[in-house]
């Protein structure tokens, strides 16, 4: 720690040095005004800006500006809110006026998959985020850059995990048993892998919403598509773009257990220590990135390297990555300019530190009078290693954990990609694309000799090495063509086959009874269960292949009407041999209103709806057929031999899960592009859900078979509302609104009337588990009910504990008894309802300030801390939860119940910049920006837990169907401190 | 026109380059990792391999989540109690002690699924063997069917009326039913696959149903006939009993616990065992259920962390003469117990049996009443929610080797010869009451536990020591249901009416099979 900070000081202050290093630059000054081209008015706060630099100005109320130039700037940059920006040469003159033309939001290009559009075309339900709106601060995802920012995506992570992925929900639950995380599209890569591109390195996102725009992506495109567009090189002068940033981070949020005497007053034992668990297990995580990119070109090549690299130490001891990637492209224009050829290669090699995220549970629950290390006289001492434990059931010392143990992995990424476009005419021009994905997964994890918890006492250490490996490799051909008639019809057709294929594959040892802990996981050839037999090795291996043909027609009549629509056909190895093909149409329609009826008060009314169809593909190989595989081993003329028995069922009529979705929306311009937005609303209907069913033993041969039986509708509305105002010369701001209403999804069916197989009505899951609390299950499936719910007994809330101390459950039914299976019901559900994303930025001349609000709403979550850890009497044993002290009565044990699920609406600070851009610059640099930002600075929410985010996944077989489980050995949430410079040149 | 000309073919050319591009169509799977019957059940050890299928089944009869569970914590014998946070487990364990158990309690889930299971996989195979026409498996088709009777035997006791499902290719869900059917279907395949099976015992049979396991099976079957069917069937039962007795194959163990040794596939007196294994067959994980957290991996060295959870009922555990060789002796404030018996209570020491076992966090151990030296008592001070860590006698019945790990090698007698004694002493009892032939058998069985023997037999005394002899052999509820006793009263549990002998139909399965008629108190 002490180095770290050290370290940090001697970062800053080299910034500071260059910050404040300042030279004498020659100066002059040009003025001018700025107008409306067509009407010739005066535009107030439009932007001047000397290219290249941070130096500029605004117009004032009669559209002037007065701007000092440096010697040796050659242009200016103009800009202004809804018009085309224009480059101007400055030549010698002093006056320089200039006329815009309306119109630049229109002309902004949006990404739409195999291609992109004019903002003003598209048709479907299309989000584009730039890098200047990206989310800032102590961001190492890509997702997270997006978080907030678009309405009808949530992104979460449970904890501040450094090494935890997010989970990405578009528009709410899309499948019912498939996967449930968009298509990841980098650069044209299907199904890149996010861990592959630095956030540093992204130029915009683009998140394709409905169906009628994902429908180009066939059996990928059920829960929508993220398009990633990376940086790339511009034709001019070479710049340099280095980043650096310092993070702090520290937990946020804590249960809240007694601690010291209070646990002593409360009850609890006095075992001669004084541990606060929590400032053991935590720390102040750092993470330093950095970032530097070299880029530029000329008319026909073009260039962009940058190098990342992010050392990351998590806010609990022992979590954390050390990651460097390496992306470059280079585009090269040939035979008149007719070929361009470009190639993309990016590599990244990361180091985590998994730690152990059961840690987060026992720290919550260790005795606080214990000490960490035992009395070294006392007899136990060697027992566990020197640390302090206590011999009870699911119940470990947090820090031995963390320090007897080791869990690590590093992961390996190479993306190569090569695409090839040759304009056979000025219309017309075809196109290949190669590329190769591949990622390499080590993992290795050792539990200690003398580790009480995971196992490694009893079996004398413990080790495992994994590895996997998945590669996929992408061949696509296209066509375009582009062609406008009569001046007012703009025509685009494109045609286009796409090959993938997909290989994974994995290695997998474990075994334990080592002499030493020396060796952790390094010498697996050490450990006497290999030769006792005892230890375990697997292996695997699968392919799947996805074949497609796809074509997209798209016409513009006078920028007045728009039509889009797309057809693709997609054939996979993983579907069963009757169903290997399936086709997903979509069209959408639009019409500009403001147009077409000459509103003058709009500079935009679109009214648009599409009808999609999408598929979600199966989620493993080989579902579709029969296999054997070994069993347990049988004892036949005395040696034991192996069994083999079927692990699944032939299912010919295997296929994708098919979603149809309609998408009605309006987008909006009025005030001169002051005010834009556009509202949505959608209603999908996922039907072949895919789900693992129990089916009846004859006439199948293994019990479980995943079928195409469930079918859910959903739907929601969407919001999106912005101002961009003026605050005189050089100073603006600009507040975005995004809402977002999901409607709580219904399963329509998750039963095959034709078989009978099903759930029948109802099944309940997702068990709660040890200690005591095995066979609870959380949530209930009903057929045509909402999805999400939870469900249990419910304690009257009034008075929960009867007076002989037991929990007081409602007899629901009304039977005379209390905690019958039918005094269970409906007590939440785990789906978010609303989601608000405010941000309102400022641009104060060299001052830039951002905040951003971030809330969602509607959802409950099940408190597993408190339905285990809040029952008075439990403290003799652990700590419990301060709430215990609510119920001090109770002497029945821990029961789940009603009392568990907690609103979780909460509403936070999620994001905040202080910028500040040197006016004056030291020769050689077009910019130096330093800034400051916070990330969650506050969180207004009404839940007991640690963190109030949904939680859309759970672990258990119910997977996405059971949200909103917030479990105990999730890693605490955080808030962030980051501090950063650019510096361009 | 020309420039038209060249967009029409360049347009060809493309459409051609995207319908004939490199003509991968090819949409089969690729299998390495997996095997499917084009590639699999042609060589001998390919198809003994598919047999063994139906006897792994086996191994989950003495899991945490299944028939042992139904079949012992139901009964008088066991109990799992909820030791504060522990074992509560959503009500399903005391559930089982108190006869409320409903069709969502995943034991009895687990029971069914232990059942049909092998029901199933003995279909399967005879359907597959059938069909693949090798001689080889000629020999395994009784073989399957007798172990499938075994199978039905276990779901006729225990759920009653169940589909009758024989046929494979069969694709309705069958229909249930009544329990009298079901006997008579067992009793018919049975009689069917004694004379296809091998009369071997022990060696190459061992493990494997042979003629002594089913005629064991049938002798169980009449014995329990009058419950399962209506009508008694005493002397067959008999007969069956004489024929296995007069075989010569089986002798009572001079030491009772010869029986259950880690290492007791020798035994003379075991008919039908499953040869559990702690690597190859696992599944048999009494070590962890019984011990204490604490002392029983010192007592034995275990390799991992013990459960501390089941435990006899006290007044089972009185039902033994304190010099009964079964029961066991206490360990002592002096040592530990050097006797060992079917229950462990008393002190509790380490394996050398110098070190006084403690729970040394005081906490934890607060309420048991001896405080951290940890002493296992007989007495239960209450079902739920807070019964002492220390509480009840456990099970020792099955050896436990210093460095047990979690699954044991004992293997588990499913039929043993002195049950098939007292069977056919009880078959003669039941026909005359004054049976001196009945009275002798049963007086072997005591003579070898060291104690008195009975003058007479009554009902009372003769299910008493069924209940001693086959302790935690899965026999217990059978013969409190024959004897008439499974409704009356017990430590911690209500009398109840008479239909809880029959377990619910898991509710999944009527959901799944809505033929399925769920059985009369659920």
């Amino acid at each position: 720690m002490k180095l770290k900070v050290d370290y940090f000081s001697k970062w800053l202050l080299l910034v500071l040095a260059i910050t404040f290093c300042n030279f004498a630059i020659a100066q002059r000054t040009i003025t001018g005004t700025v107008t409306d081209a067509e009407t010739g008015e005066p535009l107030i706060g439009a932007n001047i800006l000397v290219a290249g630099t941070s130096s500029g100005t605004i117009t004032d109320f009669d559209g002037t500006y007065n701007l000092s130039v440096p010697d040796g700037a050659t242009t200016l940059d103009v800009s202004y809110t809804g018009y085309s920006s224009q480059t101007i040469e400055i030549g010698s003159q002093s006056t320089i006026d200039i006329a815009l033309s309306a119109g630049e939001l229109l002309d902004e290009v949006v990404v739409t998959g195999y291609g992109t559009s004019k903002s003003r075309e598209v048709t479907g339900s299309i989000v584009s985020v730039k890098e200047e709106d990206f989310n800032k601060g102590n961001v190492n995802d890509p997702t997270q850059l997006l978080q907030g920012k678009v309405a009808g995506l949530a992104i979460a992570r449970p904890g501040a995990n450094p090494n935890g992925g997010f989970n990405i929900r578009l528009r709410g639950l899309s499948t019912v048993g498939a996967s449930q995380q968009p298509l990841v599209v980098i650069d044209g890569v299907l199904g890149g892998d996010l861990n592959s591109v630095d956030p540093n390195d992204i130029a915009s996102i683009d998140v394709l919403k409905d169906g009628s725009a994902a429908a180009i992506y066939g059996t990928r495109g059920a829960s929508g598509v993220i398009l990633i567009t990376t940086k790339r090189g511009e034709a001019g002068s070479s710049k340099v773009n280095y980043s650096g940033q310092l993070s702090l981070e520290s937990a946020d949020r804590l249960p809240d257990v007694y601690q010291g005497q209070e646990y002593i007053d409360a009850g609890g034992t006095d075992l001669g220590g004084n541990v606060n668990w929590f400032d053991e297990l935590l720390q102040t995580g750092t993470t330093q990135t950095h970032n530097l990119s070299l880029s530029g070109g000329t008319p026909t090549t073009s260039y962009r390297v940058s190098a990342n690299y992010r050392d990351v130490e998590g806010v609990a001891v022992n979590t954390g990555f050390n990651r460097i990637n390496v992306r470059g492209n280079l585009t090269q224009k040939a035979l008149n300019n007719r070929l361009t050829i470009s190639m993309n290669l990016a590599s990244t090699s990361s180091d985590q530190n998994l730690g152990f995220d059961e840690a987060f549970r026992y720290a919550t629950i260790f005795t606080p009078t214990a000490p960490v290390i035992r009395d070294v006289n006392n007899s136990s001492y060697d027992q566990w290693g020197g640390y302090f434990q206590v011999d009870a059931f699911d119940y470990f010392n947090p820090v031995a954990i963390i320090e007897q143990n080791t869990r690590e992995q590093k992961v390996k990424n190479i993306s190569s990609n090569i695409r090839g476009d040759y304009n056979i005419t000025n219309d017309l021009v075809v196109g290949m694309f190669y590329s190769y994905q591949r990622s390499n997964r080590d993992f290795g994890q050792y539990i200690s000799k003398y580790s009480f918890w995971g196992g490694g006492l009893g079996s004398n250490g413990n080790a495992i090495r994994e590895n996997n490996e998945n590669q996929d490799q992408l061949f696509r051909l296209e066509a375009r063509y582009n062609k406008s008639f009569a001046n007012n019809l703009d025509f685009k057709m494109q045609l286009g086959y796409e090959f993938q294929d997909f290989a994974f594959q994995g290695f997998r040892a474990q075994g334990g009874d080592f002499l030493t802990d020396a060796f952790t996981y390094n010498n697996l050839g050490a450990s006497l269960d290999f030769d006792n037999g005892l230890g375990n090795v697997s292996s695997y291996k699968n392919t799947n292949r996805l074949i497609s043909y796809f074509g997209r027609i798209n016409l513009n009549f006078d920028d007045r009407f728009f039509a889009t629509a797309s057809l693709r056909r997609d054939g996979s190895s993983r579907f069963g041999a009757d169903e290997k093909w399936g086709l997903f149409p979509a069209v959408s329609l639009g019409a500009d209103l403001a147009r077409i009826g000459n509103m003058s008060s709009f500079d935009q009314l679109k009214l648009r709806a599409g009808y999609g169809v999408t598929g979600q593909n199966v989620d493993e190989s080989l579902l579709s057929l029969q296999r054997f595989g070994p069993g347990s081993k049988f004892y036949f003329n005395g040696s034991y031999v192996p069994s083999y028995g079927p692990v699944s069922n032939a299912n010919p009529n295997l296929k994708w899960e098919t979603k149809t979705d309609v998408n009605v929306g309006l987008d909006f311009a009025f005030g001169d592009y002051k005010w834009t937005g556009s509202l949505e609303y959608y209603r999908t209907n996922t039907s072949d859900g895919i789900f693992l069913f129990p089916v009846p033993v004859p006439p199948n041969l293994f019990p479980e078979t995943k079928l195409n039986v469930g079918e859910i509708e959903n739907s929601g509305l969407e919001l999106t509302l912005a101002y961009n105002g003026s605050l005189g010369a050089g100073k603006s701001y600009n507040i975005t609104l995004t809402g977002s209403r999901w409607f709580t999804p219904t399963l329509v069916t998750l039963s095959d009337p034709e078989t009978g197989v099903g759930i029948g009505g109802f099944r309940t899951g997702a068990n709660l588990g040890s200690p005591g609390q095995n066979n609870t299950p959380l949530v209930r499936l009903e057929e045509g009910g909402p999805l999400g719910q939870f469900w249990g007994l419910v304690v009257d809330p009034n008075n929960p504990v009867k007076e002989n101390g037991e929990w007081n459950f409602v007899d629901v039914d009304g039977d005379g008894t209390q905690d019958d299976i039918a005094d269970r019901a409906v007590i939440g559900n785990g789906f978010p309802k609303y989601q608000l994303g405010l941000n309102t930025s400022f641009n104060l001349n060299n001052w830039d300030f951002n905040i951003f609000f971030r809330g969602v709403f509607g959802h409950d979550l099940l408190n597993t801390f408190r339905a285990f850890y809040e029952a008075p009497g439990a403290i003799s044993g652990y700590n419990v939860l301060r709430s215990s002290a609510d119920i001090p009565t109770l002497t029945d044990q821990p029961q789940f119940s009603s009392r568990h699920v907690e609103k979780a609406d909460f509403l936070r600070l999620d994001n905040m910049t202080i910028g500040y851009t040197l006016g004056a610059l030291p020769d050689g640099f077009s910019q130096i920006r330093i800034y400051a930002n916070a990330q969650n600075l506050f969180t207004l929410t009404g839940y007991q837990g640690v963190n109030p985010e949904p939680r859309f996944v759970d672990d258990s077989a119910f997977g996405p169907l059971a949200p909103g489980i917030d479990r105990r050995n999730t890693y605490f949430s955080s808030r962030t401190f980051s501090f950063g410079v650019n510096l361009n040149f | 026109m020309k420039r038209f000309n060249f967009y029409t073919k360049s347009l060809a050319f493309a459409f051609a380059m995207i319908v004939f591009a490199p003509a991968c169509s090819d949409l089969e799977e690729e299998l390495f990792d997996a095997v499917t019957e084009d590639n699999f059940f042609r060589t001998e050890e390919e198809l003994i391999s598919a047999l063994g299928a139906a006897y792994t089944s086996l191994y989950g009869i003495m899991s945490n989540g299944g028939f042992v569970c139904i079949q012992e914590v139901a009964s008088d014998e066991m109990v799992v109690p909820t030791r504060g946070p522990d074992w509560g487990d959503g009500g399903v364990w005391t559930q089982l002690h108190e006869h409320t158990w409903d069709p969502e309690n995943d034991k009895v889930i687990g029971s069914w699924n232990f059942v049909f299971n092998g029901v199933n996989t003995c279909n399967r195979l005879i359907f597959q063997f059938t069909e693949l026409g090798n001689p080889l498996t000629d020999p395994f088709i009784g073989e399957l069917q007798g172990l499938r009777a075994l199978y039905y035997l276990w779901g006729l006791d225990t759920f009653g009326n169940i589909p009758i499902a024989t046929d494979f290719t069969a694709t309705e869900p069958p229909a249930p039913s009544s329990r009298a059917e079901v006997y008579a279907f067992v009793e018919q395949e049975l009689l069917e696959a004694i004379p296809l099976v091998t009369k071997d015992v022990g060696g190459a049979a061992y493990g494997r149903v042979n003629e002594m396991t089913l005629r064991t099976a049938l002798a169980k079957l009449y014995l329990n006939a009058e419950v399962y069917s209506g009508s008694p069937q005493w002397a067959k039962a008999a007969e069956q009993c004489d024929i296995i007795i007069n075989s010569g194959n089986f002798s009572l163990e001079p030491d009772y616990f010869t029986n259950f040794a880690a290492d007791n596939e020798g035994s003379q007196e075991n008919i039908f065992a499953i040869p559990y294994d702690e690597v190859f067959a696992t599944g048999f994980n009494l070590a962890m259920q019984t011990n204490h957290i604490v002392s029983g991996q010192a007592t034995y060295q275990l390799t991992a962390q013990p459960w501390n959870g089941w435990c006899a009922v006290e007044e089972f555990v009185n039902s033994y003469d304190a010099d009964d060789l079964r029961k066991g002796q206490p360990g002592t404030e002096d040592g530990p117990s050097r006797v060992r018996g079917n229950f462990l209570w008393g002190a509790q020491w380490d394996a050398s049996g110098t070190v006084r076992q403690m729970d040394d966090n005081t906490a934890l151990s607060g309420i048991d009443p001896d405080g951290p030296p940890i002493t296992l008592r007989t007495e239960i001070n209450e079902l739920k929610p807070n019964a002492w860590r220390e509480a009840g006698a456990r099970v020792a019945k099955y050896e436990f080797p210093l460095g047990t790990r979690p699954d044991m090698n004992n293997d588990f007698p499913v039929f043993r010869y002195a049950d098939v004694l007292l069977m056919k002493a009880e078959a003669q009892w039941r026909q005359d009451n004054g049976s001196a032939e009945a009275l002798a058998l049963v007086n072997q069985v005591r003579d070898r536990a060291g104690i008195d023997p009975f003058n007479e037999l009554t009902a009372e005394n003769l299910l008493a020591e069924r209940g001693r002899e086959m302790f935690f052999e899965l026999h217990r509820r059978t013969d409190q249901i024959r004897f008439g006793v499974w409704g009356d009263a017990w430590w911690a549990k209500e009398a109840k009416d008479e239909c809880y002998e029959l377990f619910p139909i898991p509710a999944v399965q009527i959901q799944s099979n809505p033929r399925l008629v769920q059985n009369d108190c659920y």
